[in-house]
């Protein structure tokens, strides 16, 4: 007899749900949107880091035939940001520009020729201000204000003191102060930033399909910024050719092309070149970390300090969070009984940074880790003891009060080591080679929302009819990452159906509940909780149904999935015979899913901010970097990469695996080669010459483990999969050429020319303390 | 990317239909692989009407193998060079610089032509219209002022083919087609030092292929190049060796250089190492000859110093692998 068991779709390797339009080139991306009416939108770029804006004439713009609309920020009603606490920017520059490629005009016409010739006849006056370009420039005294209501031009100011960390210090059998430098780093992603808005004139109401992470706050700052009722806008996530955070919070691309809409009285297609996208930007803020450390000899951490310094760009952004990051996460990973934070967040003349995968994270953690590696050197401790000298015990809540349910991160150590060979292989790899290690973690979703309305995290709606299909309405944006796949899963298993009874449809604000966005590593924990909480309401509803057709208790029933039956002997009701059966009397189905987080998860109150670090589970991570350096040209081959990544129950290994290589592959570019670079202010680097993405030759083969902590609130166990795994890279990377060459870098990205420096000082310290060493023989 | 604006596309059958074309057009630019010139027009650098295609001239893509000499069609592509078992043969510095430009899709569509015509690179010049209008221009481009050097009147852009260093090696000669006819002339010549303009084809001249004398006998060359990743990128120093021993001792010894100076060049002052055997202490004061002629300028954001040190590193480590 067939045994009929509930159909498994959690644990198992899945395809994305999306994957066959984009392995067929049918996936629609915002620039693929065509219409027969649509115009071309097109922007005008401040040519200047720093000026009053004394006069903007259109009117030759405005007279040239072929020309729809030309728009200023008088067409904007208010200006927009990401935190309702700091929204200082606004879609085309409203008096002053404070960085070099900021938007002051945008014009729509019929081609693109027509555009560009518009935009030449706009006749903007400047009167050009003092410019600062780093974080010490813009801090300096006497230094103008970017910002009246930003004294100093520190957006944020951060501290925090827990512990007693001079004691720590003073218990220490090493201390060890270094400074380290990264540059800004930009997401490159493949899709260049892109928005279709149609304006339907007669009904005042505006559609866009906007290349965005987070339709909602799009809608948001679209109403905002255009004066427009909420209730008027529909905002459709196309496909996503990537965002790793540069699409968290609404463009001004986006905006512009609703403002264009509007004014042509019909539809705009605003597609920016590469060097405009690397100018919206919304990367990773240089930063200047000081980090200092207090370990026993058996390489206890008694005490951590730290400052950090980062030039956040001309607007506020993100800029809190990520500060506030950069300090809070020095807990969660490990057992900090004391630590101090200093960060200031600069505001400067060059294009506003956001949340780059790893939010606030990355330099804090690649300071600390490569600074305890060279410690364990000093001491001739293993790295790895070293980090098993500091583990925490789950569940547990830190000293900033983070909630830390679950960790898999001895696991991961245990995994990576074996893996790597490291005990048989480390320190016997022959001359210039060298392996390195380091850990890293990452929050599951910030467990506080930053639009605090009361609302659920997140909430799912599912709505079965008669043909028996199951469609999942989400508002979840899916970019890459697989998330509509995992809540395809997550439905599939809570109901025990197949998976293609599923069709997911994802973010149109028309049809689908709203949705946060995708950022900070959320949708998987909320969404998927949401998701089963939705599929338990329909399995309820279906049971129940169950029970009254074959005339049992609906605790009798034993639901199989695709079979509902009374008992061993009973043939059972199809799926199909059980939806008909709810249907009766009741028509559709819809029913609902919703998560939020508990109390505990929100983060502390210890020190203004202290909630930024909450959350509902940490993902951690450890990796191990073999590298080979070419002691001439200085150029570093990374020869394989071991990583372990503790996310949960792995939902879908196969997309798990995936996130956790793209994670290391972003970090390895960071580590080795990626920056921003600026002549006054102009981006050298706006393009995919100069910005030095990893080509294919560059990545190593990537060996993931999956470690699977369980997290006992995650969806099945499940916590974070894809920003956790960047981290570690940096640091690992670091540790691997101090291993394989004795020079420490702490300067990124570590470039062959920056290597070479290091290399060439070496070799000149070596020569003088020989020559010393001569004298006194 | 910027947009394109409308041109004109010509596809002549012969050279002589080429040069009458781009005669004809007053803003007109001979067009072949289009993966340095398209990218320049996108760009607001170049900005012609009509464009003559080049691929569609028979005469310009064979390679011909001579009794005493090789020929190459200017339009023959760069992964047929690095392919070409006859090339490997002779010339192995040629195929193997023809193998590390960019990557695989521009070696497909790219020709040995365009890379020995290529534009000099500067980071201040390889930008967008609005980024140099912001930047008030440039020396080499609607501008009076160099962003590498202020205070100089010369244009320091860097020519940054691959494969003209390793064409240097073996004196090669380009055949150059224009109103006035034909001409041949050393390679060498094609280049002045001054990144403005560093090629002296005249008006309305193409090139129609490069002959390469063959060697009496085999001697080993190479080449390599510098660059921050395996793939896609320029040469921030190109370097080919050409290194032959008769008893142990180097008895012929040419070094070609790229991407360090607005011209492509042989290394100057090697005659003294002749005789010399190749042992660490002589390849050594090889590496210094190539670092203090590998003049590098602030033209790439890796800094100078960097393409200095590795343009000698590269030249020593060639000079130990090729024989």
């Amino acid at each position: 007899m067939n045994k009929i068991s509930p159909i498994q779709s959690i644990g198992i390797p899945k395809p994305l749900v999306d994957g066959p339009e984009k392995a067929t080139g049918k996936a629609m991306f915002a620039a693929d949107f065509q219409a027969t009416d649509a115009t071309v939108g097109r922007i005008l770029r401040s040519p200047v880091a720093h000026a009053n804006i004394i006069s903007i004439d259109t009117s030759q713009a405005e007279a040239l035939p072929g020309v729809l609309a030309v728009v200023t920020e008088a067409d904007c009603a208010d200006g927009y940001g990401v935190l309702p606490i700091a929204m200082n920017e606004w879609a085309l520059a409203r008096h002053r520009v404070r960085y070099r490629g900021e938007p002051v005009a945008a014009v729509a016409a019929m081609d693109v020729a027509t555009a560009q010739r518009a935009l030449d006849l706009i006749d903007v006056v400047y009167e050009e201000l003092p410019a600062y370009f780093t974080a010490d420039e813009a801090r300096a005294e006497g230094a103008l204000d970017l910002h009246d209501d930003k004294p100093g031009n520190i957006e944020r100011e951060v501290e925090f003191d827990l512990g007693d960390v001079d004691a720590g210090m003073a218990k220490a059998d090493l201390v060890r102060e270094v400074d380290f430098h990264c540059a800004e780093v930009c997401q490159a992603q493949m899709e260049p930033h892109a928005a279709f808005a149609e304006y339907d004139a007669a009904r005042e109401r505006l559609t866009i399909r906007p290349s965005t992470q987070v339709p909602f706050y799009v809608h948001k700052m679209l109403a905002r910024t255009m004066g427009m009722s909420e209730s008027h806008i529909r905002v459709i996530k196309p496909h996503i050719g990537g965002g790793f955070g540069c699409r968290t919070e609404t463009l001004q691309s986006d905006l512009i092309a609703g403002l264009l809409a509007r004014k042509a009285r019909g539809t705009v297609k605003v597609v920016l070149s590469r060097e405009e996208t690397f100018i919206t930007h919304r990367g990773r803020p240089e930063s200047h970390i000081k980090m200092k450390v207090g370990m026993t000899k058996d390489g206890t951490i008694t005490a951590v300090d730290f400052t950090a310094q980062q030039r956040g760009g001309a607007y506020s952004g993100y800029g809190i969070v990520t500060i506030l990051y950069a300090g809070s996460l020095i807990y969660g990973i490990y057992d900090i009984v004391s630590a101090r934070f200093q960060g200031y967040r600069v505001l400067t003349n060059t294009p506003p940074c956001g949340a780059f995968r790893g939010h606030g994270t990355v330099k804090t953690r690649f300071a600390f880790e490569n600074l305890i590696d060279g410690m364990a050197t000093e001491l001739g401790l293993d790295p790895f003891a070293v980090r098993r000298a500091n583990l925490l015990v789950a569940p547990t809540m830190t000293e900033n009060d983070l909630l830390v349910n679950s960790y898999g991160l001895d696991q991961c150590l245990d995994w990576v080591e074996k893996a790597s060979g490291w005990k048989q292989r480390k320190g016997k790899l022959g001359p210039n080679k060298g392996l390195g290690m380091a850990c890293s973690h990452y929050i599951s979703g910030a467990s506080k929302p930053k639009h605090w309305t009361g609302e659920p995290h997140a909430t799912i709606h599912l709505r079965v009819d008669w043909d028996a299909s199951i469609t999942l309405l989400t508002g979840a944006a899916e970019i890459g990452q697989g998330s509509s796949t995992v809540m395809a899963q997550c439905v599939a298993e809570t109901l025990g159906v197949d998976m293609g009874r599923i069709r997911v449809i994802a973010a149109d604000s028309a049809l689908t509940p709203k949705d946060n966005g995708s950022y900070s590593s959320r949708v998987t924990f909320m969404v998927g909780n949401a998701s089963i909480d939705a599929a338990q309401n329909l399995k309820a509803l279906l049971i129940e149904a169950a029970a009254r057709k074959l005339e049992i208790a609906p605790e009798d029933v034993e639901c199989l999935g695709e079979v509902y039956r009374g008992g061993q002997q009973d043939q059972g009701l199809t799926f199909e015979e059980v939806v008909m059966e709810a249907l009766k009397g009741e028509g559709t189905l819809a029913v609902k899913g919703i998560y939020d987080t508990i109390p505990e998860s929100w983060g502390g109150r210890k020190y203004r901010g202290a909630a930024i670090g909450g959350t509902m589970a940490f993902s951690y991570a450890a990796q191990v970097v073999e590298v080979t350096v070419d002691p001439d040209t200085a150029e570093i081959t990374v020869d394989k990469v071991w990583v372990a990544h503790d996310c949960g129950k792995a939902l879908n290994p196969l997309a798990v695996e995936g996130q956790v290589q793209g994670s290391v592959w972003m970090g390895l570019g960071q580590a080795m080669s990626e920056e921003t670079r600026f002549h006054d202010g102009l981006p050298l680097h706006a393009n995919m010459l100069d910005y030095r993405v990893p080509t294919i030759v560059e990545s190593p083969p990537i060996e993931v483990g999956i470690i699977e902590a369980n997290d006992p609130h995650g969806p099945f166990g499940a916590k974070e999969a894809g920003e956790g795994s960047l981290t570690g890279f940096l640091p690992a990377l670091t540790n691997a050429v101090a291993d394989a060459m004795g020079v420490r870098a702490t300067a990124l990205p570590l470039t062959p020319d920056r290597l070479l420096e290091l290399l060439e000082k070496k070799a000149r310290d070596e020569r003088v303390s020989a020559n010393a060493s001569g004298k006194v023989a | 990317m910027e947009y394109l604006p409308e041109m004109h596309l010509h596809n002549p059958a012969t050279v002589e239909e080429a040069i009458r074309l781009h005669d004809a057009a007053p803003a007109s630019r001979y067009l072949a692989g289009g993966s340095d010139l398209l990218v320049n027009i996108r760009r607001g650098i170049e900005q012609p009407d009509h464009l003559v295609y080049l691929n569609g001239i028979a005469e310009m893509h064979a390679i011909t193998d001579g009794p005493d000499q090789i020929s190459i069609g200017a339009a023959v592509t760069l992964r047929e060079l690095a392919e070409s078992v006859l090339l490997r043969e002779h010339f192995a510095a040629v195929a193997q610089a023809a193998g590390e430009v960019a990557g695989p899709s521009h070696r497909e569509y790219g020709t040995l032509g365009g890379n020995l015509c290529l534009d000099t690179r500067c980071v201040f010049y390889n930008q967008s219209e609005w980024w140099r209008a912001a930047n008030n221009y440039c020396l080499k481009y609607r501008g009076d002022t160099c962003h590498v050097a202020p205070a100089g009147k010369k244009c320091f852009a860097a020519f940054s083919g691959d494969v003209a260093p390793a064409l240097l090696l073996f004196d090669a000669e380009v055949e150059l087609a224009g109103p006035d006819g034909r001409r041949r002339i050393a390679l060498m010549d094609l280049y002045r030092n001054d990144g403005m303009d560093h090629l002296t084809l005249t008006s309305g001249e193409l090139m129609v292929a490069v002959h390469v004398p063959k060697m009496p006998s085999a001697i080993p060359t190479g080449y390599a190049k510098s660059r921050v990743r395996g793939s896609i990128d320029f040469p921030l120093a190109g370097v080919a060796v050409r290194m032959g021993l008769q008893d142990q001792l180097i008895a012929d010894l040419r070094i070609g250089l790229t991407g360090v100076s607005p011209l492509p060049f042989l290394v100057r002052g090697l005659e003294t190492f002749i005789g010399r055997r190749p042992d660490d202490a002589c390849l050594e004061e090889v590496r210094d000859v190539v670092r203090r002629q590998a003049k590098a300028m602030k033209t790439t954001l890796t800094p100078p110093h960097y393409r200095r040190r590795v343009a000698g590193a590269l030249a020593q480590k060639l000079a130990e692998s090729i024989f």
